[in-house]
């Protein structure tokens, strides 16, 4: 239950609500807790809700992270 | 870990680093379940020197929501004719005499949702019914259910309530701070909360690293907390930056704020911790389904045979219990911790021990 998954903005539907692909699967899920999506955004799905939007690839942050520290 | 073939040059000289670490010993608390599991699932306890020890903390709602939870989300169901709406984790946790699968068994209306929206949406649907959704997590999804609430004013529901057991983590940080040397944070709980808890933290003495939940999110995560360690002063590094945020989600908290108020806890295998859950405020009790039902107050009786406290305390692991893999297995589970595909006792049986 506490499981986020990442997703695609595919579209932004009225009421607080957008159309996201996690992963080939499209859902429906409150977005009322973030600002100007837009369709190709990446966000953070809990429990139904996208709670944070994700603004880099994972390989990119973590070699820049490592590369001052080893 | 997976086979990787695009692996870049830093991530290479993490793994090795992670590999040939001959300083001091450390420990490091993983305090999430999906960490816990992510960390099996993807090898990498075999990736870490023999000098770096992992602990599987409490951060799993499910596995720290008490028997006495269980028993009122069971008498809501059987007693009160509620239909109760759950995710699907819950419905095997052992309450005292009962779990909800069995309530459902003997005739009670117990419903699997993905969101507590959904349950809002069933509620709306059958105004003639009443609905309970049973709002357990942590930071993450508590907005999801003061969400729910706020959809319940906006449609003028009379139906809805939640049974509310939401908990904060930073109540479980100072209850877990001597059984480690450091902390890997959850990231999804920080994009909520940001990083004043960990940064307060850090004034306390205390370390840790906010990690993201892929291989090498964790790798890295884990490389800086080993390297940080190492230069003896308390530290905390956001190894999650493209989720979380100084500040988190001011909208979330916003939210959470309105419509709820901390309050004392129980978790299981831990007791009470100050401070440590939410509730609803007075002012939306009729959304309270322990408010609205009388629900009587009490801790409920856990199987005295069975270590989740002390595995979700860091006390011992899982393979420690005596009741592992025999009388308690994922298809039979004595305790929480091997319900919840995020507890620890489930990702050490489904992934074959330590190493
Ligand atoms: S193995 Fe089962 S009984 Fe033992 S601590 Fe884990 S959940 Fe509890």
């Amino acid at each position: 239950m506490c499981v986020g998954l990442s997703a695609k903005v595919v579209k932004i539907k009225d009421k607080g609500t957008v159309l996201v692909d996690a992963s080939g699967a499209k859902r429906e899920v409150a977005a009322s807790l973030l600002d100007h999506l837009e369709p190709g955004d990446y966000v953070m799905v809990h429990a139904g809700t996208a709670i944070a939007k994700i603004t880099d690839d994972d390989g990119h942050e973590t070699d820049n992270l490592l590369d001052h520290l080893l | 870990m997976k086979q990787n073939h695009q692996m870049s040059a830093p991530l290479r000289r993490a793994i090795d680093f992670l590999k040939t670490y001959d300083g001091p010993e450390v420990r490091i608390m993983e305090v999430c379940g999906t960490h816990t599991h992510e960390i099996f699932k993807q090898g990498i306890r075999q990736l870490l020197s023999p000098k770096i020890t992992l602990i599987s903390g409490p951060g799993c709602p499910v596995c720290v929501t008490p028997a006495g939870y269980i028993d009122r989300a069971v008498a809501l169901a059987l007693d009160h004719g509620v239909t109760v709406c759950t995710f699907g984790d819950l419905m095997r946790v052992p309450g005292t005499e009962m779990s909800l699968s069995m309530a459902r068994g003997r005739g009670g209306d117990v419903r699997v949702v993905y969101a507590p929206e959904d349950a809002e949406k069933l509620a709306a649907e059958h105004p003639e019914k009443p609905f309970a959704f049973l709002s357990v997590g942590f930071e993450t999804t508590t907005p999801s259910s003061c969400l729910a609430v706020d959809h319940a004013i906006r449609d003028g529901l009379d139906n809805f309530t939640l049974l509310t057991a939401n908990k904060t983590m930073p109540a479980a940080y100072e209850a877990m701070k001597n059984s480690t040397d450091l902390f890997l944070y959850p990231g999804h709980v920080h994009a909520i909360t940001g990083l004043a808890d960990v940064k307060k933290m850090q004034q306390e003495g205390v370390s840790g690293v906010v990690a993201g939940f892929t291989a090498g999110e964790l790798i890295t995560a884990l490389a800086i907390a080993v390297k940080k360690y190492g230069e003896g002063v308390p530290f905390y590094v956001n190894a999650y930056p493209r989720v979380v945020t100084d500040e988190g989600s001011p909208e979330a908290k916003q939210l959470v704020a309105k419509y709820m108020e901390p309050c004392d806890a129980w978790w299981r295998g831990i007791g009470m911790l100050p401070d440590s859950g939410m509730r609803l405020k007075k002012a939306y009790a009729r959304f309270d389904a322990a408010e609205r039902y009388a629900l009587p107050e009490g801790n409920g009786k856990d199987n005295p045979g069975c270590h989740c406290g002390d595995v979700l305390q860091g006390r011992c692991r899982p393979e420690d219990c005596p009741l592992f893999g025999t009388v308690c297995t994922p298809v039979h589970p004595t305790g929480a911790c091997m319900v919840s595909s995020e507890g620890a006792c489930s990702a050490y049986y489904l992934y074959g021990g330590e190493k």
